[in-house]
């Protein structure tokens, strides 16, 4: 029986908060209003499911979204429908205590429990660059995903490797499926992921007790199954060919299109603009600026300059780097002018000969 | 000097050249405007949809390139002896022969040319080769971009190009090996067409050439 008048759950969620996040999540997942009480029963059943949380190389964005978000509902819902048995931004417990958590839920739920990742994790040297009391983040992960049931990275680090894997990659960033490969994992990629999606993520779990669809980079389909682009609110704007050329002109003010400006939402799988962030139902093309494909791998390479369409091209040794159709003009103009010159000589050599080629008969 | 005509390219070969190439320019001139739409239409509610009609014809054409591109590797298995693959690289003592008296040839340092080759010389056979290979990565990089939702896009996309931004810089930067190939091929056909009277051509039009009778 669904505990409708929610007695198991937080007093700070009411009700309708509740209903709403399921309703929430159900609309990211694609479900059917019908399958909100079946949501509402899996979420409110005894069995919570236990979750450790790890936080490596990162900026912690993607817990500070979560919990400070303007869905103050979402945050709750997600902390009261799973068991947070150690996460170090939000336990109370330090040092000892704090190990002593971990050890103690990896032992009783052995097999059981969800490993969550937030940040990439360093491999050059060893690992050595991120180290949580004594151990490095890449012993860290071994240990604690082996016990793991599944395994969900949360945000671009933990996905792709974040920021911090960045060409030249000092630390040797990498995302968590690089290193753990007996076990499923989920990628809820973004810099941060909508909390939405790692709610929708979780609810999927309880639900059907299996993890969502996913793409080929280990993407929920629910969520990052279809392009920014084909479902953006400007995109009659693209198709009839009306863009912002410049942030601030004209067309800007008139909530043209922003591909012209760098939108790479033509380019990017992500929900944003159906999922939307707080409780205000932006996202960032609703409010004028481009999307900068935070949800792809190496994004931080691959969709920078962010105001311009195509990375430019880099010519290792000789330190140039430019846009890739002033290269290839250039390119073509010498191209042009080799074969002016080829023209020329053969036509000067014909001169001096005095006779043409074709007359060899 | 009496010449005599030979049969050198099959009907498909020319309908193949001629699709790709007219293909070509549309894809590049469209491919820009994606790229960079140069119009803005100012007037909401024109009804002129300007990038929604260039996608349309980029597709259009790319369905033809990519039937272009098929035909062209079909004729590379089962062509007549000058559209065989082995007859464009230089596999063959007589080819890597050919490689050498052609660089010669275009350096102006020698005239000779090979009487007995009725085909493409080894120079041009490397240089279409190496255009039909980027043809597949481009209709590979156009065909991720366009059906990124089919599982096997999806796959192959992800497995060659990574991201489908990946696969969109690859599809820019390879545009611009067809031009610059399209504007060296133009060049060199009118200079051989200059310097050798076998019709070169109208043997693109007719598949037919002309050889000094032996
Ligand atoms: C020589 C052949 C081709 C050339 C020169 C060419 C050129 C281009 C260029 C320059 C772009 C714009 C990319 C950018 O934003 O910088 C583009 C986009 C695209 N091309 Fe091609 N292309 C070719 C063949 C194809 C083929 C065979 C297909 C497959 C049907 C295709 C499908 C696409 C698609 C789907 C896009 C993205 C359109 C969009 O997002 O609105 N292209 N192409
Ligand atoms: C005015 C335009 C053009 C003319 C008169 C022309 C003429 C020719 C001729 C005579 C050949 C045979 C050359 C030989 O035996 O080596 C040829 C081959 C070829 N042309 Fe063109 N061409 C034109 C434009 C183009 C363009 C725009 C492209 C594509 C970018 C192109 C791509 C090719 C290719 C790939 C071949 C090799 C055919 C094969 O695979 O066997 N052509 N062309
Ligand atoms: S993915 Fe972005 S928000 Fe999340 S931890 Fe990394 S840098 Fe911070
Ligand atoms: S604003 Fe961005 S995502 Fe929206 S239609 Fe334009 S290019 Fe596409």
């Amino acid at each position: 029986m669904a505990d409708t008048v929610n007695k198991t759950l937080d007093p700070h969620v009411n009700r309708r908060g509740f209903l709403k996040g399921c309703t929430m999540a159900a609309a990211a997942l694609g479900l059917s209003e019908s399958m909100v009480p079946k949501m509402v029963e899996a979420a409110t059943s005894a069995q919570r499911p236990p979750v450790i949380w790890l936080h490596f190389q990162e900026c912690t964005g993607c817990t500070e979204t979560l919990l400070r978000g303007a869905h103050p509902d979402i945050a709750q819902l997600i902390l009261d429908i799973i068991s947070l048995d150690y996460h170090e931004t939000i336990m109370a417990a330090a040092g000892y205590q704090a190990e002593q958590a971990l050890h103690d839920s990896m032992e009783k739920n052995a097999g059981k429990y969800i490993l969550v990742v937030e940040g990439g994790i360093p491999t050059a040297l060893n690992g050595v660059y991120c180290k949580i009391s004594g151990k490095t983040a890449m012993e860290m992960l071994e240990e604690v995903s082996s016990k793991a049931a599944a395994v969900i990275a949360y945000g671009t680090c933990a996905t792709f490797g974040g920021v911090q894997a960045a060409k030249p990659n000092p630390t040797g960033a990498v995302g968590v499926d690089q290193l753990v490969h007996d076990k499923p994992i989920i990628n809820i990629s973004g810099c941060p992921p909508n909390p939405v999606n790692f709610l929708g993520t979780v609810l999927h779990y309880l639900t059907f007790q299996r993890l969502p669809a996913v793409d080929s980079l280990k993407r929920p389909k629910f969520a990052y199954g279809r392009r920014i682009h084909d479902h953006c609110e400007r995109r009659a704007h693209f198709d009839e060919g009306r863009f912002v050329e410049q942030f601030g002109d004209e067309y800007h003010k008139l909530g043209y299109c922003l591909f012209k400006v760098g939108c790479k939402g033509p380019e990017t799988f992500a929900n944003c603009p159906v999922a939307r962030f707080n409780e205000a139902g932006v996202w960032p093309v609703s409010v004028g600026h481009g999307c900068i494909g935070c949800t792809e791998p190496d994004f931080w390479d691959t969709m920078t300059p962010f105001y311009d369409r195509i990375p430019n091209v880099k010519i290792p040794g000789a330190g140039i780097v430019a846009d890739a159709d002033k290269i290839g003009t250039k390119v073509l103009g010498v191209t042009a002018a080799a074969v002016g010159i080829h023209a020329a000589v053969g036509i000067g050599k014909r001169l001096i000969k005095g006779k043409s080629d074709s007359d060899v008969g | 000097m009496a010449y005599e005509k030979k049969k050198c390219w099959s009907i498909l070969l020319r309908l193949y050249h001629w699709a790709f190439a007219l293909s070509i320019v549309t894809l590049c001139i469209t491919g820009f405007y994606i790229n960079s739409p140069w119009t803005n239409s100012m007037t909401e509610g024109s009804a002129s949809w300007p990038m929604a009609y260039m996608r349309f014809v980029h597709f259009v054409a790319g369905y033809v390139f990519t039937a272009a591109v098929l035909t062209r590797i079909f004729l590379y298995l089962f062509g007549n002896k000058q559209e065989r693959i082995l007859e464009h690289l230089p596999v063959t003592p007589r080819n890597i022969k050919n490689l050498f008296s052609t660089i010669l040839q275009y350096s102006y340092i020698q005239d000779s040319h090979d009487p007995d080759r009725l085909g493409h010389n080894i120079l041009a056979g490397i240089t279409y080769v190496i255009t039909i290979a980027a043809a597949v990565f481009q209709l590979a990089s156009g065909f991720y971009m366009l059906f990124p939702e089919i599982a096997i896009w999806e796959k192959y996309g992800v497995m060659i190009f990574g991201s489908q931004q990946m696969a969109r810089y690859i599809h820019h930067l390879l545009m611009w090996w067809f031009m610059i190939f399209a504007f060296i091929h133009v060049y060199l056909v009118i200079w051989n067409d200059v310097k050798q009277p076998e019709g070169l051509i109208s043997s693109i039009f007719t598949g037919v050439k002309f050889t000094h009778k032996a």
